[in-house]
């Protein structure tokens, strides 16, 4: 019985000391991921200052929101000689705890990603006043404490685009759409996909279909997770069955089992979001017609550049088409089978938004 | 097992009060289906029953909704009284499912009123969303008819896909699929040793396993496969059709035009149905689980019975992995599994510890699964976080006391040889 308990006692130490072995590697070339500091050497000299981002479940590899955030963050602190570090929530449960680590390290800016970040990103930066904040996908309005600088888009500008591109170039007469949970940065995507539809059917006497979102009652087809890419492959199933030729996932890596649907099948094409597809996966770029792109990169980097250089303030930054904080990608391998009328009538509707003539609301 | 066969004159209060609840679901569905589906809409649904593509195309079936509402208010209403009056006896489950299956074909009408969808299609997606459940049920099943808790099918499954990637984008896809069962079989092990041989707590080895894989599989995501998308590019395993099976009406293209994973499933649930129940080797098991001093003082081997099967578990598991990755999608991402592994251990209750319970049990979350996602298609008023919660609601109705008590077949105490 003894000798039993002391090779339990040993089992146990080993698995210990094999999840302690995976931490370090992790410290060491992961999970705080050092950017831009090569050129320093581990002296005492004056330390950096840090961008720091908290990812929201997805993870900084999702190819999608947290990549991008990532992507500013890595670019700000290699023009701006900081670092970025960044921590990745497994859970819900992690948001608190990784904010609290990056407050403690001292961190000179704290970007969080995600509209699920928005409670505890406010509790972290009312309990921590002297830290700014930055978050992305959240306005809070009047209640913004000082320290907190939220980053929006007007996507639904872009998905407009998209939604009159997917309807000038479907065959079967319906396009799909698909969201990972019912919250606005995930809807607004869809909103203005089915908006940019009807806006084609009435220009052009047409009548496409948009399946799987409805703008009025608001209700529409979701995953309810950001994770599972079988669903990303079970819903875009769904929608080419019911005759969509043209799917927009707005569920981050979930959308990736739909791209992989699509190049198996080869029956129907994928509009991306966030990022390019077509260089974000590019197992499968053959099959994106285009991605509504969210510039979180470009904010994310506007955010830094304030709270390095003393500059930051608690004013929301407003992605547009204007300012170039969203917009739609190239159609690489579709763009000679986009007719050359429809890229003129897309560029005059992007004009059209700017200036305000044609409205993307409901 | 045996009280289900047994025929009994007398009742138990139990059992009245049983027959007495399913009788006011029964008659509580009949008022829904009059109200909601025979009253609430007019027009037609349209439901497809053959691809474009298909041998023998049958022509689409259109009903009209409240026409089929009132049909089945009516059908509903009568089996109620029945419950209330005599009851079904041994014919309970059957009648209810049928009851549930015509309420469901009434409320698909009903959603349908005025459009069309692909029946088709719904089944076929049912089936394979079945597949993952399936594979760790059975994982499930084989470890508790043998006394051991396996609350470590996510982990495997988990670890079975991260794997089944990897090992597929090198190697291919068949070793691929072999090398995801021996991973998680490898698990397995880990989970025998912890519970059999140190006797830690199952639950919590268990746990521990699914926190482990969870961990490890994310951290090489992002140490490895993201700077390396040529490891997380595995060949996709086709639907691949039976000659002259797949071309039977419906029921070819649902059942018989999938994948080898699809196929897998049939095969392991006639397999584990058949070994468990008619083969020494099952006979043993149970008696292992059941009573493990008993089949000690026969002369069974307890410890190397609980340690075989569990290896067992741990093979089905990660080759049910394997089919996210190397079946679906050809590539890993964090905690894709996203919970099926659970969602399986309930199938496993749910179909009583039996393998063939434990498929039918798997295709009913595969079947709300892929409604869900028509649902959402169709303009339905019902909110999609409802029916995203529907599989779970079905399953704590039905596990709370409708298809009568669950009870484990197993002693799941750590045995200690005298």
């Amino acid at each position: 019985m003894l000798s039993g308990l002391r090779k339990k006692g040993a089992l146990l130490a080993l698995l210990f000391a094999f999840a302690l072995v995976a931490a370090a590697c992790g410290d060491d070339d992961g999970t705080t991921t050092t950017a831009g500091g090569g050129d320093t050497p581990a002296t005492t000299a004056a330390p950096q200052a840090s961008i720091c981002e908290v990812t929201d479940v997805g993870g900084v590899d999702d190819k999608g929101f947290n990549a991008s955030a990532w992507a500013g963050a890595q670019r700000a602190a290699a023009d701006f000689g900081a670092e970025a570090e960044v921590l990745e929530s497994q859970a819900e449960t992690d948001y608190e705890v990784n904010l609290n680590s990056f407050i403690d390290a001292g961190c000179d800016l704290i970007v969080t990603v995600g509209f699920l970040l928005g409670d505890a990103t406010l509790a972290a930066a009312q309990s921590a006043p002297d830290t700014p904040f930055t978050i992305v996908d959240f306005a809070y309005g009047d209640e913004t404490p000082p320290n907190l600088k939220g980053l929006v888009f007007n996507t639904d500008e872009a998905a407009f685009l998209a939604g009159y591109l997917a309807a000038g170039m479907t065959q079967t007469g319906k396009v799909g759409t698909f969201g990972g949970i019912n919250i606005p940065p995930v809807t607004i995507f869809m909103d203005g996909f089915a908006r940019g539809v009807a806006h084609y059917n009435s220009e052009n006497g047409a009548s496409i279909e948009v399946l799987g979102w409805d703008p009025d009652t608001q209700e529409g087809s979701f995953t309810n997770n950001f994770e599972s890419l079988d669903d990303g492959r079970a819903f875009a199933q769904s929608l080419v069955d019911e005759g969509a030729d043209i799917v927009m996932p707005v569920a981050g890596p979930v959308g990736l089992g739909s791209a992989s649907l699509a190049s198996e099948l080869g029956t129907f094409s994928i509009i991306g979001v966030d990022v390019d597809g077509y260089d974000a996966d590019p197992n499968n770029s053959g099959v994106y017609l285009t991605s509504v792109l969210k510039r979180i990169d470009n904010a994310v980097y506007a955010a830094a550049d304030e709270a390095i250089n003393g500059t930051f303030t608690s004013d929301l930054y407003v992605g547009s088409l204007e300012n170039q904080g969203v917009g739609i990608a190239p159609f690489h391998d579709f763009n000679s089978q986009v007719p050359q009328e429809l890229k003129d009538q897309l560029a005059a509707l992007e004009a059209a938004i700017i200036d305000g003539s044609v409205s993307v609301g409901g | 097992m045996t009280t289900t066969t047994e025929h009994r004159e007398v009742r138990t209060p139990a059992e009245v009060r049983r027959a007495k609840i399913l009788a006011v679901v029964y008659l509580v569905l009949a008022l829904i289906a009059l109200v909601v589906f025979a009253l609430g809409t007019e027009g037609s649904a349209t439901f497809g029953l053959s691809r474009a593509n298909d041998t023998i195309a049958l022509p689409d079936l259109t009903i009209s909704a409240s026409g089929l509402g009132f049909i089945v208010t009516a059908v509903l209403a009568f089996l109620g009284a029945q419950q209330w009056m005599r009851g079904f006896g041994s014919k309970t489950n059957l009648v209810l499912a049928l009851g549930m299956v015509l309420f469901l074909f009434a409320f698909l009408a009903w959603a349908a009123a005025g459009a069309s969808f692909s029946l088709v299609g719904i089944f076929q997606e049912a089936i394979k969303r079945a597949v993952p459940i399936t594979f760790g049920a059975i994982s499930g099943v084989l470890c508790e008819r043998t006394g051991i808790i396996n609350i470590g099918i996510e982990g495997m499954l988990l670890a079975g896909a991260f794997t089944g990637a990897v090992a597929g984008s090198t190697l291919g896809a068949w070793p691929g699929m072999i090398l995801a069962a021996l991973v998680g079989g490898l698990l397995a092990l880990l989970l025998a040793v912890l519970t059999v041989r140190y006797r830690v707590d199952q639950i919590i080895a268990g746990v521990v396993i699914n926190i482990f894989v969870l961990g490890l599989t994310s951290f090489y995501t992002s140490q490895i496969l993201v700077d390396n998308p040529q490891l997380n590019n595995a060949p996709i395993m086709r639907a691949w059709e039976i000659p002259l099976l797949s071309d039977i009406p419906f029921a070819g293209p649902v059942l018989f035009a999938q994948n080898v994973f699809v196929y897998a499933m049939y095969l392991l649930v006639a397999i584990s149905a058949f070994a468990l129940f008619r083969t020494k080797w099952g006979l043993r098991t149970r008696a292992v689980g059941e009573k493990p001093r008993a089949a000690d003082t026969v002369g069974i081997n307890v410890f190397r019975m609980k340690y075989l099967n569990v290896l067992i578990g741990g093979f089905v598991a990660g080759f049910g992995g394997a089919y996210f990755t190397i079946g679906s999608v050809g590539r890993f991402d964090e905690n894709m599994t996203a919970g099926r592994g659970f969602i399986g251990l309930a199938a496993m209750i749910f179909g009583r510890w039996h393998p063939v319970g434990a498929l039918s049990a798997a295709l009913v979350f595969g079947f709300a699964d892929s409604l869900q996602v028509k649902l959402g298609i169709l303009d339905t008023p019902i909110p999609s976080e409802f029916l995203a919660m529907a599989p779970y609601l079905v399953t704590i109705v039905v596990v709370a006391g409708l298809v009568g008590r669950s009870r484990p077949p197993s002693d799941y105490a750590a045995y200690v040889k005298e």
